[in-house]
């Protein structure tokens, strides 16, 4: 292996948020920084559903100026959907806490203000794998080439191939792993403002839960961006591995189609369609690689991210560990090297930030996912009984009466009880 | 020593270009510019020219700024440096005016060889090398497959339908490189560092060349474009044969005469 | 967009630089003792297809998602990522 002749105190793997939030930090207190990504452009790579935490981005990146915000979302809507029948609630605010944007855009953004930090941004190359030597990691091999730096910051994202081949992780198993799929849908802005109701750069939330998935643990998502919509869906790839039944691409027409929202969609014409896996079961469920002598691991290659089936928060989570990973290196730095112990204040700052501690908080909504009645019996029976309490115009049921003939032959009582208090205390 | 000088253009990535269903219009929103994907080829090309006798070789697009991604694409396969023409005033080109500029900026920089790619992906002329070799009065070879160089001169080899043609050029000579004979080589790491910290690109713009207004851009620019005609996607049956391979040959052939395709 | 589409004529909106070598390579003879075959359906830009009772892998339309690599049981795919910038572009997710 050739060695390259340059050198940096750090070398971090990956432009997405994870990435780019260690990147800009450290940058911006004077480290020499190379940001290695694979993509032609950062962002070019990078998938999501379609909305960021604004606040924990802001934090990292010293503000939003310039960012690509496409609507702030201010109106949230969750609905249970079973055969041609949903029942949905909705929340309208005013409060600008999240925004809708494409993360290929916000991506770029990113790597932007890491070069205006002073950082250098590598693009087109496909990093193969981490320098371990005597235990540590000393930098990164690209072909018959490798760069050395202090430390490496490893924010791969999901796949996390270079963990696995240096023997740091098992590989990834399908029952920790979700397949999200999605396309993108452009609409006049104009016709996209009066069929969601918004105005101005309010944005809307969409989550769907029930047979769109055909019963598969997961859901899906419509979020409105400025002049397009992101429609998708995630499903858990462990079951879908033993009963999908048809193709993935599939069950996103399908919602295309569903006669509940293709009038929202009727004119509208695909600009992309993309794939990405996301981690199902995270931090603490999963003990993740965080840190090893000469290296930190942030982002989804990290398993930070907050999946509550009705909510993602991954780009948020990723930016923030990648910013909490610069300034464990900062400290390390100060400690005097880049070793385990040192570098062991990751975790540290991690458990004490909000990233931890609301994955702990929702450890055991992973689980919760996994009940199958979320898919099936419980959308049925709410729009059971919807359909009872207005659609009986000379029986109209008492609401347990109608909860009762709903239920018959759906689901016991006794399990409805326990679900209940799994769900309370899960989410 | 080889004085070798590679034309790149950067051109929106036509291969994805899709059509409106509603409008019959290309959809031009968001699509990313690549280097075009022949001048890679020519690309490899002179690298190999240049690992094989030594030298240097140089890259020049006559473009927006936004091909300076194209040029670090092509300085990180090998590329020594760089040139990027860009000013306003070059806007609004036909091939002529393109190829004057380019021939200007070759003859500055100073060259034993220069190689182009085949044609374009977005225009297609293949006009570009045969001008540029014109305005600088020097031997042109179109549809190179191979070259070395042996005893000062340049032996290229081009593969035609039937026959195979060698020449031997005095240099210095331009030569187009025959698309898909090549594969143009991956980026390195040491190299897009080096195209990244060096600066390796120099930005020239009229300023330095004072060529003459009347000579550039739409001005120095003759070709007049009549009219644009889309041809309209023939729709698509999708019918599909499964089974036996004989079964299926025969069931072509009896489509194909069906529509009148074929004739017995 | 109120028809059914073919999942290339929704992949076609894609932007690609196509590599002139694979990615990922697949060892068909796994595929041959492979009775599952998730990736047919798993796969979301449809890489794998049947062509009577051999798999077919074609790396062209890869979206770069991973999921083949996971959900085949038989270890049948060396996977990787592109390299010098090519394969999917995307824009807009
Ligand atoms: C369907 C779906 C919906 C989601 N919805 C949301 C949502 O609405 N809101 C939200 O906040 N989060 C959402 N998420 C999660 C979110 O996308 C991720 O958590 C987040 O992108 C993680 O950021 P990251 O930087 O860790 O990884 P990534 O964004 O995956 O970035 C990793 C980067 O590393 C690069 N890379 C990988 N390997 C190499 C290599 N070997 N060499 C060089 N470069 C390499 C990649 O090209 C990529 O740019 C969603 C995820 C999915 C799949
Ligand atoms: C009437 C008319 C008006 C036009 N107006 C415009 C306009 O307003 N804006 C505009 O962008 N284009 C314009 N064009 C297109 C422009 O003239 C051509 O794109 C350009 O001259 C190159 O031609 P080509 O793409 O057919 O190249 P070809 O002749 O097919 O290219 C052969 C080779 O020449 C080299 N080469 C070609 N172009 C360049 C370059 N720019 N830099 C370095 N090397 C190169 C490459 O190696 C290439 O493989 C116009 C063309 C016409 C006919
Ligand atoms: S799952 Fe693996 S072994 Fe089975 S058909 Fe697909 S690639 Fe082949
Ligand atoms: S990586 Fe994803 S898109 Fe590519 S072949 Fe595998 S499953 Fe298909």
């Amino acid at each position: 292996m050739k060695e390259v002749g340059y050198k940096f105190d750090v070398i971090v793997v990956g432009a997405g948020p994870a990435g780019s939030a260690a990147a800009y930090t450290l940058a911006k207190k004077g480290f020499k920084v190379l940001l290695v990504e694979r993509g032609r452009v950062p962002g070019s790579k990078n998938v999501f559903g379609g909305r960021v935490y604004a606040d924990p981005v802001g934090e990292v990146f010293d503000g939003l100026d310039g960012a690509p915000i496409h609507r702030w979302v201010t109106r949230e809507r969750i609905s249970l959907v079973s055969g041609g029948e949903m029942s949905s609630f909705e929340f309208r605010g005013s409060k600008r806490t999240s925004f809708t944007t494409y993360l290929t855009e916000l991506a770029g953004w990113m790597a932007r203000k890491v070069e205006e930090a002073g950082g250098v941004v590598l693009t087109e190359i496909t990093v193969d794998g981490l320098v371990v030597e005597g235990g540590r990691v000393t930098g990164i091999r690209v072909g018959d080439e490798r760069l050395t730096s202090d430390v490496v910051i490893d924010a791969e994202g999901i796949n996390r191939l270079l963990l696995e081949r240096a023997g740091l992780v098992p590989k990834l198993s399908v029952r920790h792993t979700g397949l999200g799929v999605k396309e993108v849908i452009k609409l006049q802005r104009d016709r996209l403002e009066d069929l969601f109701g918004l105005e101005g750069d309010e944005g809307m939330a969409w989550l769907m839960l029930g047979d769109v998935t055909d019963g598969l643990p997961g859901g899906a998502f419509l979020y409105t961006n400025r002049d397009s919509v992101s429609l998708g869906l995630v499903i858990a790839l462990g079951d879908a591995v033993k009963e999908v039944g048809r193709h993935v691409s599939r069950y996103v027409e399908a919602l295309r189609l569903h006669p509940l929202l293709r009038r929202y969609l009727r004119d509208g014409r695909i600009m992309e369609y993309s794939a990405h896996l996301v981690p199902e079961y995270t931090w603490p469920d999963l003990p993740h690689l965080l840190y090893t002598d000469g290296l930190l691991v942030a982002g989804d290659a990290a398993g930070l991210l907050l999946n509550l089936g009705y909510n993602f928060r991954g780009v948020d989570f990723a930016a923030y560990s990648g910013y909490l990973a610069a300034r464990a290196v900062e400290r390390a730095h100060e400690m005097g090297g880049m070793t385990s112990e040192n570098l062991a204040i990751y975790r540290d700052l991690l458990e004490e930030s909000f990233v931890l501690r609301q994955l702990r908080k929702f450890r055991r909504a992973p689980r919760m996912r996994e009940n199958r009645r979320l898919y099936g019996a419980y959308p049925g029976l709410v729009n059971a009984i919807m359909d009872q309490l207005f659609n009986s115009p000379y029986e109209t049921p008492k609401v347990m009466e109608a909860l009762r003939r709903a239920r018959e032959g759906r689901i016991g009582w006794l399990e409805m009880v326990r679900d209940l208090l799994e769900m309370v205390r899960s989410v | 020593m080889l004085r070798i000088v590679v034309g790149i253009k950067w051109v929106p990535n036509t291969t994805s270009v899709n059509i409106d269903p509603k409008t019959g219009t290309l959809i031009r929103e968001g699509i990313p510019s690549v280097v075009n994907p022949h001048d890679l080829e020519a690309v490899e090309m002179a690298l190999r020219l240049r690992d094989e006798y030594g030298g240097r070789v140089t890259a020049i697009t006559m473009s927006p700024p936004s091909a300076r991604a194209g040029l670090e694409h092509v300085l990180g396969m090998g590329v020594d440096d760089a040139v990027l023409v860009s000013d306003r005033a070059f806007a609004g080109a036909d091939t002529l005016a393109t190829s004057y500029v380019l021939a200007k900026v070759i003859e500055r920089l100073g060259y034993d060889l220069i190689v182009f790619g085949q044609e374009t992906i977005d225009s297609s002329t293949a006009h570009v090398g045969a001008q540029v070799a014109s305005w600088l009065d020097i031997p042109y070879v179109y549809y190179v497959t191979h070259a070395r160089l042996e005893g000062g001169r340049l032996i290229v080899r081009r593969s035609l339908e039937n026959v195979r043609e060698t020449y031997e050029l005095e240099l210095p000579a331009l030569i187009s490189v025959a698309m898909h004979t090549l594969h143009p080589r991956r980026v390195r790491l040491s190299h897009k560092l080096r195209a990244k910290l060096e600066s390796p690109i120099e930005t020239w713009t009229n300023r330095e060349l004072g060529l003459e207004p009347d000579c550039i851009g739409l001005k120095g620019s003759p070709t007049a474009l009549s009219k644009i005609e889309m041809i309209p996607k023939v729709p698509r049956k999708n019918e599909i044969f499964r089974g036996d391979p004989r079964e299926a040959a025969k069931w072509l052939v009896d489509k194909l005469i069906e529509e009148g395709l074929l004739e017995v | 967009m109120m028809k059914p589409m073919r999942v290339d004529d929704i992949l076609n909106n894609n932007v690609w630089d196509v590599d002139y070598e694979p990615h990922i390579r697949v060892d068909s003879s796994k595929c041959r003792e492979c009775d599952e075959k998730p990736c047919l359906l798993l796969c979301p830009a449809q890489c794998y297809t049947l062509a009577g009772e051999e798999v077919l892998f074609s790396y062209e339309g890869c979206v770069e998602c991973g999921t083949c690599r996971l959900v085949c049981p038989n270890d049948a795919v060396t996977w990787n990522y592109p390299v010098s910038g090519r394969g999917i572009h995307f824009r807009f997710s």
